[in-house]
């Protein structure tokens, strides 16, 4: 079986730029600035001739570097000025271009099955189900405001859900049609739309439980989970738009959770924590609701009440700290 | 240029001065509405102007000129003979030269001592470093001033100069009768010594302290001037004023001075730390709300609305009234009854405690679906947003259940607060929603303002017990 190699050039947002094919024990590959070298690179920390790739007869490939000031890296280790290295494969930075190098000897798995082919096959039906489900919601909430024109504040909702959606959609497939070529609109409709459509509706249920089972910490995992299914839309959107891998899009949609979710809690929490006229009455009642815990005896509602004093007092222990009294004898 | 400076100047000389008589009055407090005394409005006074006829209207002025002249000679004795005798208290904020706050104190007893209001002083009481008290005598005698004694329940307060002897005024401890003419002295709005005309019209009905109704013109800055019969005796101390109505003042009675004058030894704010002295006006105040907020002599009465038995008569001095509210949405039906005691106490410029206020609301669905119901409910018992300053409370401490009361399921959510200067005072917010019905709820809400724990936590217990569901 002959030697062969396969150097693939990989661009800084892990997109390929270029591939390259050579055959046959003995056959070099010069990678440099020089334009006579077999692999030409565009990088000013690259040296006219910085590596020499050349092909053995066991299918290994020796890696030489032409005594450059910068180095040549194979998988992160610095191949030495003298000796060179001989690798089966690996990742080769010259200067700061990065090349994949394969080889016969590079392992082959299996095929992956297509995870992602359901989304890609129903993707107008499911496009329409999410967007559906938005306007659903935002029409919903006009009715149980019972507003005097139904008509007019329900279609002025899903006006609204409906620009948002567009708005949202509208940058990731653009995104998308810079890396790849393809808008690819539908997909990133359906992984925005049901994304907030979960957790939109799944806020609204995590109340309904949170009152059922009288306990407000629901409601807060119910934060967790919007926040959760928000990071999942984002890693999703990312992976469809753009070419990077797992690891940095997980790393950039957690980033942007975070960010995003640190300027909701300012706007919604944070501007109120210090508020003396904020009153935490619990989850919202349900009237004639079935629930699950047993009411409360009055007594000992009343001996809970008793501890107020207590955690009020370190509220004012609390505010004293942040504002101390005027007066320096205190 | 300098003509241009000139005019910066006096032009910024007016704006001071515009500022200093707006915001820089003593608080006047302003008194519930539900305490002013019902007059005629406009509308029902109209009809009787127009049968006057024109000839009598004529004579009338004429005789109203007259008698105002005679009135104007009266006044004018009473101003000559107490003169010396008023002073004008100026609170300094640390070593600035321009006036705080500012009102009147008088002369009496040996006239070496100064009685005032608790409130033209509350803030040199409370923070001693900070703020220095000084009196304006005639003449423009001008000196330091200690406060002696505060009665925060009657709002009075006994101060002191050392170098300061005044020709004292004398005390009437008889509350003058209804219809007895009687004057107010002071420095209304920092506008110079004033004195004004009125008619003393007994003691105000439903006040929970003694105070004298005084139909005739109090201003801010005339708090803790004398309030003089036709003798030049005092009977009185001016106090406060309904704001935004006609000539409704009240005056503190004289014979609680003699008492406060005892207590008057030596300078409190000399002898005490800013924080014992904080601890004494707590004393004073929780010593009243204990006897306010007690629980009523007989059963706490209740009031039935709509299958509900809604406490009314919860403590001593509560007052109720039902009301026809405006609902929060065209298809919820409101019906609420407002109980309040009719007073509460001054302590800090803006800070009234020992106060009980009760809302009872049932709403009832006009045709919503039940989960439309039950959002105008949440949004009902949400609301009114609570006041209170970050700078005198701290936040609210919350423990919310789901408990059984008599004959209905309700939430219950209990807010508790500190006051930052006083400890000891809290502030109860209790919200009770009954959830049996989807298509008609209770939301009931009890609040109380600067009370002991104990105190709040008994009121509560009272008002939660007397909540009953009984169709």
């Amino acid at each position: 079986m002959e030697a062969v190699m396969l150097i693939e050039q990989i661009g800084p947002h892990g997109h390929l730029v270029l591939r390259q094919r050579f055959e046959g024990a003995g056959t070099e590959c010069r990678v440099g600035r020089d334009l006579g070298c077999d692999i030409v690179v565009d990088d000013e920390h690259a040296a006219p001739q910085h590596a020499l790739l050349t092909l053995l007869e066991d299918g290994r490939v020796s890696v030489r570097d032409l005594g450059t000031r910068n180095g040549t890296r194979v998988d992160g280790m610095r191949v030495p000025a003298d000796a060179g290295a001989i690798v089966e494969h690996g990742d080769i930075v010259v200067g700061r271009t990065r090349l994949r190098l394969r080889t016969r000897h590079t392992p082959i798995g299996t095929e992956r099955v297509f995870r992602r082919d359901f989304v890609r096959r129903h993707r107008t039906l499911l496009a329409a189900a999410g967007v559906s489900a938005c306007i659903a919601y935002g029409g919903f909430l006009q009715w149980l405001d019972a507003p005097s024109s139904m008509l007019r504040s329900v279609l002025k909702a899903g006006l609204v859900a409906l620009g948002l959606i567009a708005l949202w959609t509208g940058l990731w497939a653009l995104i998308s049609k810079l890396n790849h070529g393809s808008w690819e609109v539908r997909v990133h409709v359906t992984i925005a739309s049901i994304g907030t459509a979960l957790c939109a509706w799944g806020y609204w249920v995590a109340g309904l439980v949170a009152f059922a089972a009288q306990w407000s910490v629901l409601v807060r995992i119910g934060v967790t989970v919007v926040g959760a299914v928000a990071l999942a839309a984002l890693y999703l959107h990312l992976r469809e738009a753009t070419h990077y891998g797992r690891r940095i899009a997980l790393a950039l949609a957690g980033a942007a959770t975070l960010v995003i979710g640190a300027i909701a809690w300012i706007i919604a929490i944070g501007v109120e924590e210090g508020d003396v006229n904020r009153v935490n009455l619990g989850p919202e009642v349900r009237l004639g609701a079935e629930r699950v815990v047993p009411n409360r005896d009055i007594a000992d509602y009343l001996a809970e009440v008793d501890e107020l004093q207590r955690t009020a007092s370190r509220e004012r222990q609390k505010s004293l700290l942040n504002a101390p009294l005027a007066n320096a004898d205190d | 240029m300098k003509i241009t400076r000139l005019v910066v100047a006096l032009w910024l000389c007016g704006f001071a001065t515009v500022v200093v008589a707006q915001a820089e009055d003593p608080p006047v407090p302003d008194k519930v509405p539900a305490e002013v005394p019902t007059g005629p409005s406009p509308e029902e006074q109209a009809p009787d102007a127009e049968a006057v006829d024109a000839a009598a209207v004529d004579a009338a002025a004429v005789e109203a000129d007259i008698a105002s002249q005679e009135l104007s000679g009266d006044a004018k004795v009473r101003l000559d003979a107490a003169r010396d005798a008023v002073v004008q208290i100026r609170g300094y904020f640390d070593k600035s030269e321009s006036s705080a706050f500012h009102g009147s104190g008088f002369a009496v007893d040996d006239g070496r001592r100064i009685v005032t209001n608790y409130h033209v002083v509350a803030q040199a009481v409370l923070y001693p470093r900070q703020y220095r008290l000084e009196y304006l005598a005639s003449e423009g005698r001008t000196g330091l001033l200690h406060v002696l004694a505060i009665d925060v329940r009657n709002d009075l307060a006994v101060v002191a100069a050392d170098d300061l002897e005044l020709p004292a005024l004398k005390l009437r401890s008889e509350i003058p009768a209804q219809g007895e003419r009687a004057w107010s002295i002071g420095f209304p709005l920092n506008l110079g010594l004033t004195i004004t005309e009125g008619v003393a019209n007994g003691l105000v009905e439903n006040s929970i302290e003694q105070r004298i109704h005084y139909t005739g013109a109090i201003n801010g800055g005339m708090s803790g001037g004398p309030a003089l019969d036709r003798r030049g005796r005092v009977y009185g101390v001016n106090v406060s004023v309904v704001t935004g109505r006609q000539l409704v003042g009240f005056v503190v009675p004289a014979k609680h001075i003699p008492a406060l004058l005892a207590r008057a030894k030596q300078p409190l704010d000399v002898a005490l730390s800013a924080q014992q002295l904080r601890q004494r006006v707590t004393a004073q105040v929780l010593a009243y709300e204990a006897e306010v907020l007690e629980a009523p002599p007989d059963t706490a009465g209740t009031q039935r609305v709509r299958g509900y038995a809604l406490p009314t008569q919860i403590s001593r001095h509560v007052e109720c009234s039902t009301i026809d509210e405006r609902s929060p949405h065209v298809r919820v039906r409101v019906e609420a009854v407002r109980c309040r005691t009719p007073t509460r106490l001054l302590v800090q410029s803006g800070v009234y405690v020992a106060g009980l206020s009760m809302q009872h609301r049932i709403l009832q669905s006009v045709g919503l679906h039940p989960l439309q119901f039950e959002r105008q409910v949440n949004r009902l018992a949400a609301g009114p947003r609570r006041t209170g300053a970050s700078a005198h409370v701290a936040p609210f401490a919350c423990r919310d259940a789901l408990v059984s009361l008599d004959g209905f399921d309700a939430r219950i959510s209990t807010c508790v607060r500190q006051y930052r200067l006083f400890t000891g005072l809290y502030d109860f917010d209790v919200t009770v929603v009954g959830i049996d019905d989807a298509s008609q709820a209770l939301v009931s809400r009890l609040a109380l303002q600067g009370v002991a724990f104990e105190t709040g936590k008994r009121t509560m217990e009272r008002y939660l017990g007397a909540l009953q569901w009984k169709p």
